[in-house]
């Protein structure tokens, strides 16, 4: 409390100096004013008087210096002397300080990479939405189970009913978590835009306004007679519509119907959730415009909707929960079938959704600590360089301290210096950050319809300021501290020696840390690039080259089923008569990407205590072969049973029939469907794959005909898939001109999506495995080569007296090699510890992994021996005479 | 040797300024000198200067105050106030004050003894 009393004058005196000089000055000159004639009162002459008060009053210049110091922190000349003297010292010795910069700034750098990304997903409030802190997420829970499926996005009527009965909100508002594509046919071509359907009170709640016309209005959001409108993101304006003054009013054609444009959003604004940056905005009771599912706005089991309320002025968050949880109840009661065990929890709005927030918190939280892990080896080596360049500097601090400079003063000089290598590795780290960001963003796979945007904004500066500063104090003080402890007169005397083994233990220290931090981060590291290895050579049960695939959705056009199917025809015509084409065929969606379609199968109809769940996926003829996974018994499917809506039959992956029929020829068997009134055929079996992730286990899947009008159109060439994109986003226009493919990719491109965690973990963990090694590999190298320069005098008698070179050698690698074994077994104890936080993102492998770890003990050994080794050899060589005669 | 100044603490001349103002209400630095002269006899002889030092060091902790006044020679000058909070310092180091002086009396005492 004292404490920061005093500092709050400081800083006020900081702020008023001048004036304050000014007025000291005034109330000194008159105080010796009083003095002399008080003393003139005593007889004395006027210079007598004079000298006499001056004398009585002490030393003014030295009191004003001290007034100045007490006043505020310290003059600005003395600060900027300060600094000026450090660039000196950092222009004598370039190398060396831009190794230790260089060695900070990658470790500021990746630190601020990463933090830019926790800002984009979890600290920047989404764009032009006002009043964030009044605004809350509301999402379905279900009591009876765990994890993200708990959380569930809410059905339109529940929707309905909180907007209706909420009290403690003053509205609230809902839109389509997945967005919905819509093909506009832009003066007779299909392109595919992305839109977002938004309740009437989406924009108003939001507090945002079209910068044209106006925004969708709960006048256009009717269930009955709903208005066909659309607001277009300003990019989307800018970038297709030529940012055309005149656009309000006109008609663009989505799916075949005519909508009105009626507003231009704010630019930057992309809605509430991170990732979706949508074309347009269209009020949610257009939903049968642009889905399949024609009953959304009825049905009480489809969950589609994100829904956000805005808090009345004086409500809190925990009584608007209160309500909410009574308003559950009361559904659950009206609704015992749908809403059975559903609570409602409400969250703080962010651009992540509340249920995802903490998944998104744990892996940037744990990339985050391990980035500040490698900054602290970087952090120990500017320590260790310090504390060896202070060695050096022990007679200058000795002539500072005779000359009258305070310890601290002292402490403060060498803190200055250390802030001014770490501010520069500071300014040289944003630098690599923002391009680290762009690259991270690479990453992610193209297809993926996420925009991302990581500004390096004033959140990011302000860490990478905080993260500077701190380096700067954590790498600099005990440097500091020790330079400052100089015991002047020895020093003076020129015994530079007599400190040495106190602070080469402090080193050893640092080393040891260092060490064992490394063999951490690289254990991590390997476990991880090992585990990217393993997740890059699973089989996913088909195969990843030679294979084109393309998503396709007719049925937006409002096309009937009949078109739709002579529409697939021809297409499929088509593609077989392009050059190289193998094979090809349709699938209702693929392995391992983000839509899933199951139900439960049995022996027979009815209750079966032998059911089990299985992944359902619907196919043409020519699946298996064009995809490359193995018929291992029975047949394809025929053109005619893929067609018919009860075929009878189905065929089976290896993992069902073995489920059902362990040991026996599934072919033949029958088993019912869930839902169905008839038992099917089983066909055919297939080898077993991976479906829903990489690393999962066993997963029984069923395939069936009858396809949706979306589906996936898989191609197979005997060259290179990627010429066939372009041919075939032709011969899709060619068929239908206003049809367009969605994700046309080659199969390499669609492996991305499942590998994408893998990928950018394995990446970004094995940077830091890399740096960790190499830092620790420099500092290793560095202090021995200190600790060696030190004692050529003593190694030089050594000689003389006969020891051989080899005895030498074992002298110097003994000492670093006994700091290596020990960091190495803090640290392997420190990685099996740390290597549970990393198991449930490893693929194939176990966290504890005798071999990585021991291939890790073995490297980080073998770099420290060579880091001891160039020293030491270079002590080894060292001429006696030449050692003796250097005194 | 009769040159020998006793070592003003510097503890001890916040503590005593602090009194002064308690004691005599507001004063100027000037006075605050003669006062503490005046009551040392001449056994303590410090450097006038050394009363500012402790005075802002005072001010800082928000123990006193400081207005611009005029003095009783008709000349502008800084007046120094103990505040409430400084009432309370004064107390607490006052107790501080003799509890240690009579800890170190006993002690001295003890050596005569022995």
């Amino acid at each position: 409390m004292r404490f920061l009393r005093i500092w709050t004058a400081k800083i006020i005196g900081l702020l008023t100096q001048k004036r304050q000089d000014h007025e000291f000055d005034e109330e000194i000159q008159a105080h010796l004013h009083d003095l002399t004639e008080r003393y003139r009162r005593q007889g004395m002459s006027r210079a007598d008087a004079a000298t006499a008060a001056r004398r009585q009053f002490g030393n003014v210049t030295l009191l004003q210096e001290t007034q100045r110091a007490q006043r505020s922190f310290l003059s600005p000349s003395e600060w900027w002397g300060d600094i000026r003297f450090g660039m000196r010292m950092m222009m004598k010795k370039p190398g060396s300080n831009a190794a230790v910069i260089i060695a900070l700034a990658l470790g500021i750098g990746m630190n601020v990479a990463v933090f830019s990304f926790v800002n984009a997903l979890l600290l920047r409030p989404p764009a032009v939405v006002g009043g964030m802190g009044s605004l809350l997420e509301i999402w379905e829970h279900s009591r009876v189970s765990t994890g993200v499926q708990s959380y569930l996005p809410f059905t339109y009527p529940d929707y309905a009913y909180y907007r209706d009965h909420s009290r403690s909100l003053q509205g609230v508002l809902a839109f389509d978590g997945d967005g919905s594509q819509a093909i506009w046919n832009r003066s007779g071509e299909g392109q595919v835009v992305r839109g977002e359907l938004v309740s009437g009170n989406f924009f108003s709640l939001l507090g945002v306004n079209a910068t044209l016309g106006r925004v969708v209005s709960p006048g256009d959001d009717q269930l009955v007679s709903p208005r066909s409108v659309i607001v277009v993101s300003r990019a989307f304006w800018q970038q297709q519509l030529g940012a055309d003054p005149g656009i309000i009013g006109r008609t663009l054609v989505l799916n075949g119907a005519a909508f009105n444009v009626i507003g231009v959003a704010p630019p930057g604004f992309a809605g509430l959730l991170v990732g979706s940056a949508p074309d347009f905005w269209a009020p949610l009771t257009l939903q049968q415009q642009f889905t399949q599912d024609k009953d959304r706005l009825t049905d009480r089991h489809s969950s589609w909707l994100i829904v956000a309320g805005r808090l009345r002025p004086g409500v809190d968050k925990a009584t608007a929960q209160a309500e909410m949880h009574v308003l559950a109840h009361q559904l659950e009661l009206d609704h015992s079938d749908s809403n059975k065990n559903l609570d409602v929890l409400v969250y703080p709005a962010t651009l992540v959704p509340g249920p995802y927030r903490g998944y998104v918190t744990a892996f940037t939280g744990l990339l985050l600590g391990v980035f500040v892990l490698v900054l602290l080896i970087a952090c120990a080596n500017a320590a260790s360089f310090l504390l060896a360049r202070g060695t050096g500097r022990v007679r200058e601090m000795a002539i500072r301290s005779a000359l009258g400079a305070g310890r601290a003063r002292l402490i403060r000089q060498m803190l200055i210096e250390s802030l001014m290598l770490s501010s520069i590795a500071g300014l040289t780290g944003v630098a690599l950050a923002w391009w680290i960001a762009h690259l991270l963003l690479q990453l992610k796979p193209a297809t993926i319809p996420i925009t991302l945007a990581v500004p390096l904004d004033w959140r990011v500066m302000v860490f990478a300021l905080l993260v500077s500063f701190a380096t700067g104090i954590i790498f600099g003080l005990v440097p500091a501290l020790r330079s400052a402890a100089v015991e002047t007169a020895a020093a003076l005397k020129e015994e530079t020696q007599s400190a040495g083994l106190r602070k080469s233990r402090l080193r050893s220290i640092l080393l040891i840390g260092e060490l064992a931090t490394c063999v951490v981060l690289l254990a991590g590291a390997t476990l991880c690039v090992r585990s990217l290895m393993h997740a890059n050579s699973i089989d996913p049960g088909f195969d990843t080259s030679h294979i084109a695939v393309a998503t396709l959705d007719p049925g937006t056009l409002g096309y009937s089923p009949e078109k739709v199917s002579a529409f697939y025809r021809q297409l499929m015509d088509h593609v077989r008569a392009l050059p190289g084409v193998t094979a090809a065929s349709y699938v209702s969606h693929l392995p391992l990407g983000t839509a899933q379609d199951s139900t439960s199968v049995g022996k027979h109809i009815g209750h079966d205590p032998d059911q089990v769940m299985v992944d359902v996926y619907r196919v043409n003829p020519g699946y298996f072969a064009t995809m490359g996974i193995r018929l291992e018994g029975g047949r394809d499917f025929t053109q005619d049973e893929s067609e018919n809506p009860e075929p009878g039959v189905v065929i089976v992956n290896a993992v069902l029939a073995q489920k059902l029929w362990p040991g026996q020829d599934p072919i033949g068997k029958r088993v019912a469907l869930g839902g169905a009134k008839a038992t099917s055929e089983i066909i055919g079996v297939v080898k077993a794959g991976k479906y829903r992730t990489l690393g999962e286990g066993p997963v029984a899947v069923v395939y069936r005909g009858t396809l949706p009008p979306d589906r996936t159109l898989v191609i197979r060439t005997s060259g290179n898939a990627r010429p066939l994109l372009d041919e075939l986003r032709r011969t899709v226009q060619m068929v239908d001109p206003m049809m367009a493919a969605t994700g046309s990719q080659t199969i390499e491109e669609y492996m991305a999506l499942p590998l994408f965690p893998a990928r950018t973990t394995g990446l970004l963990l094995g940077a830091s495995g890399i740096l960790a090694v190499v830092l620790t590999a420099i500092g290793l190298f560095g202090v021995i080569a200190y600790v060696v320069s030190q004692r050529t005098h003593e190694i030089g008698i050594r000689m003389a007296l006969g020891a051989r070179q080899t005895d030498v050698l074992k002298l110097v690698m003994r000492q670093g090699l006994f700091v290596t074994s020990v960091g190495l077994l803090i640290g392997l104890a420190g990685a099996i510890a740390a290597a549970q936080l990393l198991a449930p993102l490893l693929y194939g492998i176990g966290a504890n992994d005798p071999a990585t770890m021991t291939a890790v003990a073995v490297a980080v050994t073998a770099v420290a021996m060579l880091a001891c080794y160039v020293p030491a050899r270079r002590a080894a060589r060292v001429d006696p005479t030449v050692a003796l005669r250097y005194e | 040797m009769g040159e020998k100044k006793s070592d003003v603490l510097q503890g001890t001349l916040d503590l005593m300024v602090l009194k002064t103002l308690h004691a005599m209400g507001p004063l100027h630095g000037f006075g605050i000198a003669r006062r503490i002269e005046q009551l040392s006899e001449d056994v303590l002889q410090l450097n006038e200067g050394t009363v500012y030092t402790s005075l802002l060091r005072l001010q800082q902790q928000g123990w006193i105050e400081s207005k611009w006044g005029t003095s009783e020679n008709n000349r502008k000058a800084r007046f120094y106030s103990i505040t409430r909070l400084g009432k309370k310092q004064l107390d607490l180091e006052t107790e501080n004050w003799e509890r240690i002086a009579g800890v170190i009396g006993r002690v001295l005492r003890l050596e005569r003894q022995g």
